[in-house]
């Protein structure tokens, strides 16, 4: 009897242990932490900017001695991911690059990157996505992993003159929060002798935004994320009329400023005085903010407009960190930490505070917070009330295309055909017909 | 009257070889590769090929949009060539009298020259964009970059501009070759300054003229991406989307390689059909001695 | 006389007009270069030089090291000038003073080579280079640019104007072909080759999307990336500094043509000596 019992033991020994190794095993990769390792970061943050990666990079280094970190800004997002694509070629791509948003669906589908949570499994690391805002997060989710880290995320917020409110006889506390909204304070402050009181540049992302605001999808096949290839635009359906109904409408009407593409002009419309009522970035609020401080003026910050009724969030915009999977598992792991330590709040505060992005944990804006931060700087709070507002929907996590700064363009190109004269659905169908036509070259040349 | 040459065999054929082991190396076989992948259908990470013969070629045709930029950039060109030549010599003939200060002028005549084409169309953007262009302001119209008509106008002249120091420096420099002697024989035979120029100068001239010609071609067809895409990107609504634009786009926007590819070998073609053309008919009216 | 005085007031009246005009958009420059952010975002737009000058050529000078990438671009200019310069002249000497068999082919192919601009080669062109290991080297910035259609057909243009009597004079004193060439050639072509220099220079100082491509490291940035740094792609732009970098940047190519116009301004006698 205890031979027996010996044995069943025995043998039980023998199945369970190489499982709970091997289970264990398959998720801890060998890496000798302690060997120096050297990485390269390309990004595409110019100006200040620069500095402000440098700075984060050099406390990184500094608490990770063995790891040096080559960070280099490569040129705009476009011109950094065709250094990428070259570099990946000749077989010395960087470990970490900075791509925009609208490259997502591209870059997982490129074979050149490892899914940023696949690495973290790999090395037994967890991030902690819950404490993430959720649109922020969930841009990048793809299929239950994330490929990405966001990096500088942003969303379009209403930014108007308190000032000319009240002259116009607006509740200056109340911002215009619907369509209809914005277009009676537009007649408002037209009478009060604003002439075109309201203007954005013409960007695309406006457009996507406010068709995420109605809970409705950009691209087929679940907004892209379904993991099969989107093979449709769906921006020309109802939701895309809407907006462009009014917005296009708003300008026949001479409610709103054609400033056209490009990120000053609306800026200057706004700073100067011009227009009351702009549409920009949220990293805007304290350049504008100053703006008309200057000229004595105060500001205040909305929420997007929405149709009214309409129940959706916002997504972000903005770009995200990158893994190459070209290099060797010490280098893996060095880019990961450095990737998480971007991510961490105190990186992340200073980041925020210098460019205005937001910062990607709630955590960060609980610290804010207790710095009184938006006691100094409500308008900020709008924004992120604006995120924390958002519900999580595949459509609020924002469309993937393989095509999106084409299909960018030619949204941008119909929607100055349609301040020509051309009729909202007739323009908005033929962009959806070009942009179809791309994708199925895309779809045929990726596979 | 053709020029006398040196006997050597083999000397020509020696002083060839640097200029074309670079040119074979380093702009040859790059631009046969280029043109090589126009057959095919591209992988824009990878790179990996799919044969497709006249596909891409087929889709250059039949899309309305790249038939309207082969106008448009065909307009384009014309424009910018004759404005450029015209003010170019204008100026050049100003600049070669004999008067102080011509270094000061020349200098500041030509300085635009200098100035990258993006910086160009960062320039001209501060003078005509809608919201604080300083010559919106004192026009009167905002709509210069924002309506179609107006956008390229506005493109030809920044390009127009921009090289017009390109032109005055040959134009110039040909000027002060035009040999004295003959100038001076004319005028004993009576001829009044006028004449004297159409005759005797621009005859002279003729060499720079026609040099200047295919080189303002060369650079309306594709130096003008960098200014557009600061300027205009292309807009609105695809009303300054010149070839080389559309090309630089689906290039390096938009990964399509195999079709920009083949975008690029019609436009070459297109470049040197137009080329030849010059060469056999202005070409052979030029006075060399 | 008072015909002539009044003729060169006129035309100094009208070279004026012309520097004003031409001038109105670096001009524009300047006085932004001198703006805050708030002065450039006036409207109506503010014509007059604001406050900020020191700070903005200070910042626009240390924030990307301007310093750096001018002794870049301009080793990189002189490279290819000295390359290209010397080739092109061999080959437009052996284009206008031989008789050879294929020259019109050969011709044709250089030809060929003006139409082929950096766009449509520049992907595979990366490739080649990459494959010499010259990624972030000077060579891979200078070498390919060292045949250029463009000069040898300048000087293709230059050297046909040279009279066949002096051709023949050289032959029957005797002189070699290169005996000629640098003899008589060189000294005729002074004015030709100042202007190559110029066009090279300005040509190279302005290449921006070649030098991104083919350098990775800080220390190999050229003046126009570093422009471009100083621009943010979705933030507002601070112009001031911007334009004071452009201004910065644009006094080595506006110096080269100084130094160079005496050298082409002047002309040359038909009647040369013998």
């Amino acid at each position: 009897m205890k031979k027996l019992k010996m044995i069943v033991i025995a043998i039980l020994i023998t199945m369970i242990l190489p499982i709970a190794v091997f289970a264990a095993g398959s998720a801890d990769v060998e890496v000798d932490e302690s060997a120096t390792v050297s990485i390269e970061f390309w990004h595409a943050m110019s100006g200040a900017r620069v500095d402000l990666i440098q700075g984060i990079v050099d406390k990184f280094m500094a608490e990770n001695p063995n790891i040096k970190v080559d960070v280099q800004y490569t040129g705009s997002y476009n011109d950094t991911l065709n250094k990428v694509k070259s570099a990946y070629k000749a077989g010395n791509a960087p470990d970490v690059f900075h791509s925009y948003e609208i490259g997502t669906l591209g870059l997982i589908n490129s074979g050149i990157i490892s899914p940023l949570d696949q690495i973290a499994k790999k090395f037994n690391r967890e991030i902690p996505w819950d404490d993430f805002f959720t649109p922020v997060q969930s841009y990048y989710k793809y299929q239950g992993d994330h490929y990405s880290m966001p990096f500088n995320s942003s969303t379009p917020l209403i930014f108007y003159n308190k000032t000319f409110f009240e002259k116009a006889g607006l509740d200056p506390d109340n911002p215009p929060k619907t369509y209809e909204d914005i277009r009676a304070a537009a007649v408002k402050l037209q009478a009060a002798g604003y002439k075109t009181p309201v203007t954005w540049n013409l960007h695309s992302w406006y457009f996507e935004q406010m068709i995420c605001l109605q809970d409705a999808p950009f691209v087929n096949d679940k907004n892209g994320r379904s993991g099969k290839l989107p093979t449709e635009v769906v921006f020309n359906g109802e939701a895309g009329q809407n907006v462009l109904n009014w917005w296009v409408g708003m300008e026949k009407d001479g409610l709103f400023l054609d400033v056209g593409p490009g990120w000053s002009n609306h800026r200057a419309a706004f700073g100067s005085g011009e227009v009351a009522i702009v549409m920009s970035s949220s990293s805007d609020v304290n350049r504008l903010t100053e703006a008309l401080a200057d000229k004595g003026w105060e500001m205040g910050t909305g929420y997007i407009p929405r149709p009214a009724g309409a129940k959706g969030g916002v997504a972000i915009g903005g770009g995200s960190l990158w893994m190459t999977n070209n290099h060797t598992p010490e280098e893996e792991l060095a880019a990961l930490k450095l990737i998480t330590y971007i991510s961490e709040d105190e990186s992340q505060i200073a980041w925020h505070k210098g460019t205005g992005y937001f910062p990607v944990r709630k955590t960060a804006m609980d610290q804010l917070k207790s710095e009184g931060w938006f006691d100094e700087n409500p308008n900020y709070l709008t924004a992120f009330n604006q995120l924390l507002d958002s519900p999580e929907t595949l459509n609020t996590s924002g469309g993937l295309l393989g095509i999106f700064p084409e299909a960018r363009e030619l949204i941008q190109s119909a929607i100055q055909e349609m301040y020509a004269g051309k009729p909202v659905k007739q323009a908005l169908d033929e962009a959806a017909a070009k942009a179809n036509a791309s994708i199925a070259e895309w779809n045929e040349v990726i596979q | 009257m053709k020029q006398s040459t040196f006997n050597n065999k083999y000397l020509p054929y020696v002083l060839l070889v640097p200029t074309f082991f670079i040119l074979v190396v380093f702009l040859f076989y790059p631009a046969v590769e280029t043109f090589r992948l126009s057959l095919f259908k591209i992988h824009p990470w990878t790179g990996a090929e799919k044969f497709a013969g006249l596909y891409n070629f087929i889709k250059i045709f039949t899309n309305g949009d790249y038939l309207r930029s082969f106008v448009l950039s065909a307009y384009f060109a014309i424009v910018v060539i004759i404005a450029g030549l015209f003010f170019s010599l204008l100026i050049a003939i100003l600049l070669n009298q004999k008067i102080k200060g011509m270094r000061f002028y020349r200098t500041f005549l030509i300085w635009p020259y200098a100035l990258s084409p993006a910086i160009a169309g960062a320039l001209f953007n501060f003078l005509f964009n809608p919201a604080n262009g300083v010559l919106c302001y004192f026009t009167g119209f905002r709509t210069w970059l924002t309506d179609e008509k107006t956008a390229i106008i506005v493109v030809i002249i920044a390009a127009v501009w921009k090289n017009l120091g390109y032109n005055i420096i040959f134009y110039l420099t040909a000027l002060r070759n035009v040999p004295v002697s003959a100038l001076e024989s004319a005028s004993i035979d009576g001829a009044g300054p006028v004449k004297r120029f159409i005759y005797i100068t621009f005859a002279y001239l003729s060499p720079t003229t026609f040099f200047l010609f295919v080189m303002n071609t060369i650079y309306a067809y594709f130096a003008s991406f960098g200014l557009i895409d600061v300027l205009t990107q292309g807009g609105p609504a695809g009303s300054t989307k010149v070839l080389i634009y559309y090309l630089y786009k689906d290039f390096f926007v938009h990964s399509k390689i195999g079709y920009a590819a083949a975008e690029s070998l019609v436009l070459f073609s297109l470049v040197v059909g137009v080329t030849v053309l010059q060469f056999r008919t202005a070409g052979k009216k030029v006075h060399y001695q | 006389m008072k015909q002539t005085r009044i003729k060169k007031i006129g035309i100094h009246l009208l070279l004026i007009a012309s520097v004003l005009i031409i001038s109105l958009p670096v001009i524009l420059a300047l006085i932004i270069s001198t703006q805050t952010e708030a002065q450039v975002l006036s409207y109506p737009p503010g014509l007059v030089p604001g406050t900020n000058m020191v700070n903005n050529y200070v910042s626009a000078w240390n924030s990307v090291n301007l310093g750096r990438m001018i002794i870049n671009s301009t080793i990189i200019a002189f490279g290819v000038i000295i390359g290209k310069v010397t080739m092109s002249l061999l080959a437009a000497f052996a284009f206008t003073h031989f008789e050879f068999k294929g020259k019109n082919v050969l011709f044709g192919i250089i030809l060929v080579t003006l139409l082929l601009p950096v766009p449509v080669r520049i992907v595979a062109l990366f490739d080649v280079i990459r494959s010499m290991h010259w990624i972030d080297t000077y060579a891979g910035l200078i070498i390919p640019f060292w045949a250029s259609a463009t000069s040898i057909f300048i000087l293709i243009q230059r050297f046909k104007t040279v009279p066949s009597e002096l051709i023949d004079a050289s032959k029957m004193d005797g002189c070699t072909p290169m005996q000629y060439f640098f003899k008589v050639l060189m000294p005729l072509t002074k004015s030709t080759i100042g202007a190559l220099v110029v066009i090279n220079f300005i040509y190279i100082w302005n290449q921006y999307l070649w030098p991104l491509m083919a350098t990775n490291s800080k220390e190999m940035r050229v003046v126009q990336v570093g422009i471009k740094m100083l621009m943010s792609t979705e933030s507002t732009n601070n112009w001031g500094i911007i334009m004071a970098g452009v201004i910065i940047t644009m006094i080595p190519p506006l110096l080269v043509f100084i130094i160079m116009q005496e050298s082409f301004m002047k002309g040359f006698a038909l009647q040369s000596e013998k």
